[in-house]
C-alpha cells in the first residue's frame, strides 16, 4: 500500500488557506500526482478556481433534497485533474454547519471509500476559525494524517497559528509544518521562521503576496492555470513537492503571549 | 437517485432507544448516554428491570458549549466502580453528536479494562432500526457477534424497516392512535367460533420479548378450547425457535416454550426465531397454503401485520398488536378484529415467563360465564 498524505491547512480567516490549498494541489497534480481538494467550509469555495469560477454542487445540498447521492454528483474533476468536493452547509446564522461538516465528511467516506483510498493527496481546507467540534471532525475522526498551519508575520495571525497549534497538541494531532504566506510585514521571514523553530516545527516555504493571486481569482481562476510562469507558480510547485516529501511530524509547542509580542516587535 | 421519504408526524420509536435495546440484547450490562438529563428516560428507566443499568453524562447548557468529554470519561470510570461491568456500552445522542463529541477519545482516556461498545446515534433517524444497526457494528468491531450473525441481523433489520413502511406505524404521514375493538366482545366472538366447531390458527409473530405476552393469548385460546373439548380444531404457531438470535433473544423462546409445554400446549409450527418477525410471515403464509387454507379463524398476536394476506385473506382474523397506531392499518388490511394490549412492553420486561394479558384474561372469564 502506497503511502498517503491527507492534510488539513489551518490558520486564521482570510489568511490566504483555499488558494493555497487549490494552487498546491493543481501544481501536485500537475505534477502527476492524484489528488483530491475536500471543501469543509459552508462557504464552499475551497475549489472554485479551479473550474473556472462556477461552483460545484455540494454533499450537503443532495442530502437537504432527500435523494440518494452517488460519487458522481458529489465529486468532480476540476484544473489539471483535481478531484473536488464541497461539503457546503447553511447560510450563516442558521443551522448547524459543524454537524454539517461531520455528516458530509462520513456521506463522503460510506460512498467514495475507494477513490480515497486511491489518491497521493488529499486536502482538507477548512475555514479559518474553529467554532465548535464540527470544524476538527476532519482531524479527529481520524480522516487527516497531517496538519499544516498557514500564517503571515504580523501579530493576529501568529497569534491565531499559536492557539491553532495548541489546540492540535491538545487533540493529540501532530503538526508537519509551518507555511508562511506573506502579507509584507517587515522581517516575514525571519518571524515566522523563527516562531516555527520555537513551537518545534519548520518552515515549509515563503509564499509571497502577488497582485497575480488575486487578479487570477477575480478571473475565476488558480495561478497555476492562469499564470503558470510567474514565480509564485513555481513557489506553489516547491510547496507542492515539499509537502509530498515531509516525513517531519512534532508534538507542537506554542509561545507564551509576551513572546509573541517579542517576537513581532 | 431516489425520492423522498414520506415525511410522519406522529412521533416515532427513537434510534437512541433502539441502540439501548440492542446493548440489552447483547447483554451489556451498563449504557452510558452521553447527552441531556432526560434524554430517553422512559425507555432507560425500563431497561433497569431488564438487569442493565442506564446513566448518563447530564450535559447542561454548559455541556452543549464546551463540550462533555471530561464528564463522559469521569462516567466510564464511576460505571466501572458501581457496578463492575463485563461490557459497557457508549450512547450519542441529538445533543452530543451534533456538537462534534468524539466519545472514542474519552473511552481511550478512560481505557477501562472490560470492552466498550461505542454507538453513534442520535434521534434524527427515519427508521430507528438504524440505532441498532450501528449497536450491532461496534459489537462486530468488539468481536461480540460474528460476521454472520450481523448480516442476519442487518437483513432482519432491512425486512423489518420494510414491513414497517409498508403496512406499520410508518406506512402514512399520520395515524391517529386507537385502543382498538372491545376486548370482551370479542372475546365472545372466539369463543362462539370455537364453540361452532371452526377450525382456528393461534399465530404468535412476536418481537422478541413481548412475547411473554403474546403467548398468554396462545395460552388463553388453547385452556377455553379444551375446556369446550375442542382443542384438535387448533393448530399453534410461535416464532420460538430457540436456536436462532442473540442469547437473550433465544432465552426467551426457550422460557415461552417450556412454560406453553407445562400448559399442555402443543406447537405445531415453529415459523422462526423471536427476532425474526418480519420475516416469519413469510412462512406461516407457506404452511397455510400447503396445510390450513381451509381453516376458518385465525388468532395473530405480535406483528399480525408481517403476515401477508394472501393466504389468509378468506379467514376471519382476530389480531392482537402492542402499537395503537397500527390499529388503522390492520383494519385497512382486512384484519376484521383488532386487538390492543396496552402498555404491553413494559410488562414483559425483566420476566422469565409468560405474563397474564389482557385478552388472555377476558378470554377465560367469558369462558367462565358461559
Ligand atoms: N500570496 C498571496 N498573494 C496575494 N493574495 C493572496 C495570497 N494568498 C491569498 N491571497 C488572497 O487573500 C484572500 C483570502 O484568501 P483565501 O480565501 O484563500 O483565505 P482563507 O484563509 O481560505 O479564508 P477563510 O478563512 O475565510 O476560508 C483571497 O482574495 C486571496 O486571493
Ligand atoms: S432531542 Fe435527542 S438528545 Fe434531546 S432528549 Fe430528544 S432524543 Fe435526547
Ligand atoms: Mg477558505
Amino acid at each position: 500500500m502506497k503511502k498517503q498524505k491527507i492534510i488539513a491547512i489551518y490558520g486564521k480567516g482570510g489568511i490566504g488557506k483555499s488558494s493555497t490549498a487549490s494552487n498546491v494541489a493543481a501544481a501536485c497534480a500537475e505534477a502527476g500526482k492524484k489528488v483530491m481538494i475536500i471543501g469543509c467550509d459552508p462557504k464552499s469555495d475551497s475549489s472554485i478556481t479551479l473550474f473556472g469560477g462556477r461552483r460545484i454542487p455540494t454533499i450537503l445540498d443532495l442530502l437537504r433534497d432527500g435523494v440518494n447521492i452517488n460519487e458522481e454528483d458529489v465529486v468532480f474533476e476540476g484544473f489539471a485533474g483535481v478531484k473536488c468536493v464541497e461539503a457546503g452547509g447553511p447560510e450563516p446564522g442558521i443551522g448547524c454547519a459543524g454537524r454539517g461538516i461531520i455528516v458530509s465528511i462520513q456521506k463522503l467516506k460510506s460512498i467514495s471509500g475507494d477513490l480515497l483510498k486511491e489518491q497521493d493527496l488529499i486536502i482538507y481546507d477548512v475555514p479559518g476559525d474553529i467554532v465548535c467540534g464540527g470544524f476538527v471532525a476532519p482531524v479527529r475522526k481520524g480522516f487527516v494524517n497531517e496538519a499544516y498551519v498557514l500564517t503571515s508575520g504580523e501579530y493576529m495571525p501568529l497569534y491565531a497559528a499559536n492557539n491553532i497549534c495548541k489546540g492540535l497538541s491538545k487533540i493529540g494531532m501532530p503538526l508537519s509544518g509551518i507555511i508562511c504566506n506573506s502579507r509584507n510585514a517587515s522581517r516575514e521571514e525571519e518571524i515566522v521562521t523563527k516562531f516555527a523553530e520555537e513551537i518545534g516545527s519548520q518552515l515549509m516555504a515563503f509564499i509571497p503576496k502577488r497582485q497575480v493571486v488575486q487578479d487570477c481569482e477575480r478571473e475565476g481562476y488558480s495561478v497555476m492555470e492562469k499564470a503558470p510562469e510567474s514565480d509564485i507558480a513555481d513557489i506553489y510547485r516547491k510547496l507542492g513537492k515539499a509537502i509530498l516529501e515531509n516525513n517531519n511530524k512534532v508534538t507542537s509547542g506554542s509561545l507564551s503571549d509576551e513572546r509573541l509580542r517579542e517576537l513581532t516587535n | 437517485m431516489t425520492g423522498k421519504e414520506i415525511s410522519i408526524i406522529h412521533p416515532r420509536p427513537s434510534s437512541i432507544v433502539a441502540a439501548l435495546y440492542t446493548l440489552r440484547d447483547l447483554n451489556v450490562d451498563v449504557a452510558i448516554l452521553h447527552g441531556p438529563p432526560g434524554c430517553s428516560f422512559k425507555h432507560a428507566r425500563l431497561l433497569e428491570e431488564d438487569g442493565i443499568h442506564v446513566v448518563t453524562t447530564a450535559l447542561d447548557e454548559s455541556g452543549f458549549v464546551f463540550g462533555g468529554h471530561d464528564r463522559l470519561v469521569e462516567l466510564i470510570n464511576k460505571s466501572v466502580e458501581l457496578f463492575n461491568p463485563k461490557a459497557i456500552g457508549v450512547v450519542g445522542t441529538c445533543a452530543s453528536m451534533i456538537i462534534g463529541e468524539e466519545m472514542h477519545e474519552a473511552v481511550l482516556e478512560a481505557n477501562p479494562d472490560v470492552p466498550v461498545l461505542e454507538v453513534e446515534v442520535h434521534a434524527g433517524y427515519h427508521n430507528n432500526t438504524k440505532g441498532v444497526l450501528f449497536a450491532l457494528e461496534s459489537a462486530l468491531d468488539a468481536g461480540i457477534i460474528d460476521h454472520k450473525e450481523f448480516e442476519r441481523q442487518e437483513y432482519l433489520l432491512k425486512k423489518a424497516t420494510d414491513v414497517e413502511k409498508k403496512f406499520g406505524a410508518a406506512s402514512k404521514e399520520y395515524l391517529a392512535p386507537s385502543r382498538g375493538d372491545v376486548k370482551y366482545k370479542v372475546a365472545k366472538r372466539v369463543l362462539q367460533l370455537l364453540k361452532e366447531g371452526k377450525k382456528g390458527l393461534v399465530i404468535m409473530n412476536a418481537k422478541k420479548e413481548t412475547g411473554y405476552m403474546f403467548a398468554d393469548i396462545t395460552l388463553a385460546v388453547n385452556e377455553v378450547a379444551a375446556a369446550l373439548g375442542k382443542k384438535e380444531n387448533l393448530i399453534n404457531m410461535a416464532n420460538i425457535d430457540p436456536s436462532l438470535g442473540l442469547p437473550r433473544v433465544r432465552q426467551h423462546a426457550e422460557y415461552i416454550m417450556r412454560d406453553l409445554k407445562a400448559h399442555g400446549v402443543e406447537m405445531h409450527e415453529i415459523i422462526g426465531g423471536m427476532d425474526e418477525y418480519p420475516v416469519a410471515g413469510e412462512m406461516v403464509s407457506e404452511l397455510i397454503k400447503e396445510k390450513y387454507s381451509d381453516f376458518d379463524f385465525a388468532v395473530i398476536t405480535g406483528v399480525p401485520h408481517a403476515i401477508p394476506m394472501e393466504h389468509i385473506r378468506n379467514m376471519e382474523l382476530i389480531s392482537v398488536t402492542n402499537g395503537p397506531r397500527q390499529v388503522l392499518p390492520l383494519k385497512e388490511l382486512g384484519h376484521e378484529h383488532v386487538l390492543v394490549e396496552i402498555d404491553l412492553h413494559p410488562k414483559t420486561l425483566g420476566v422469565s415467563e409468560i405474563v397474564e394479558s389482557e385478552f388472555g384474561a377476558t378470554l377465560r372469564e367469558v369462558a367462565k360465564e358461559t
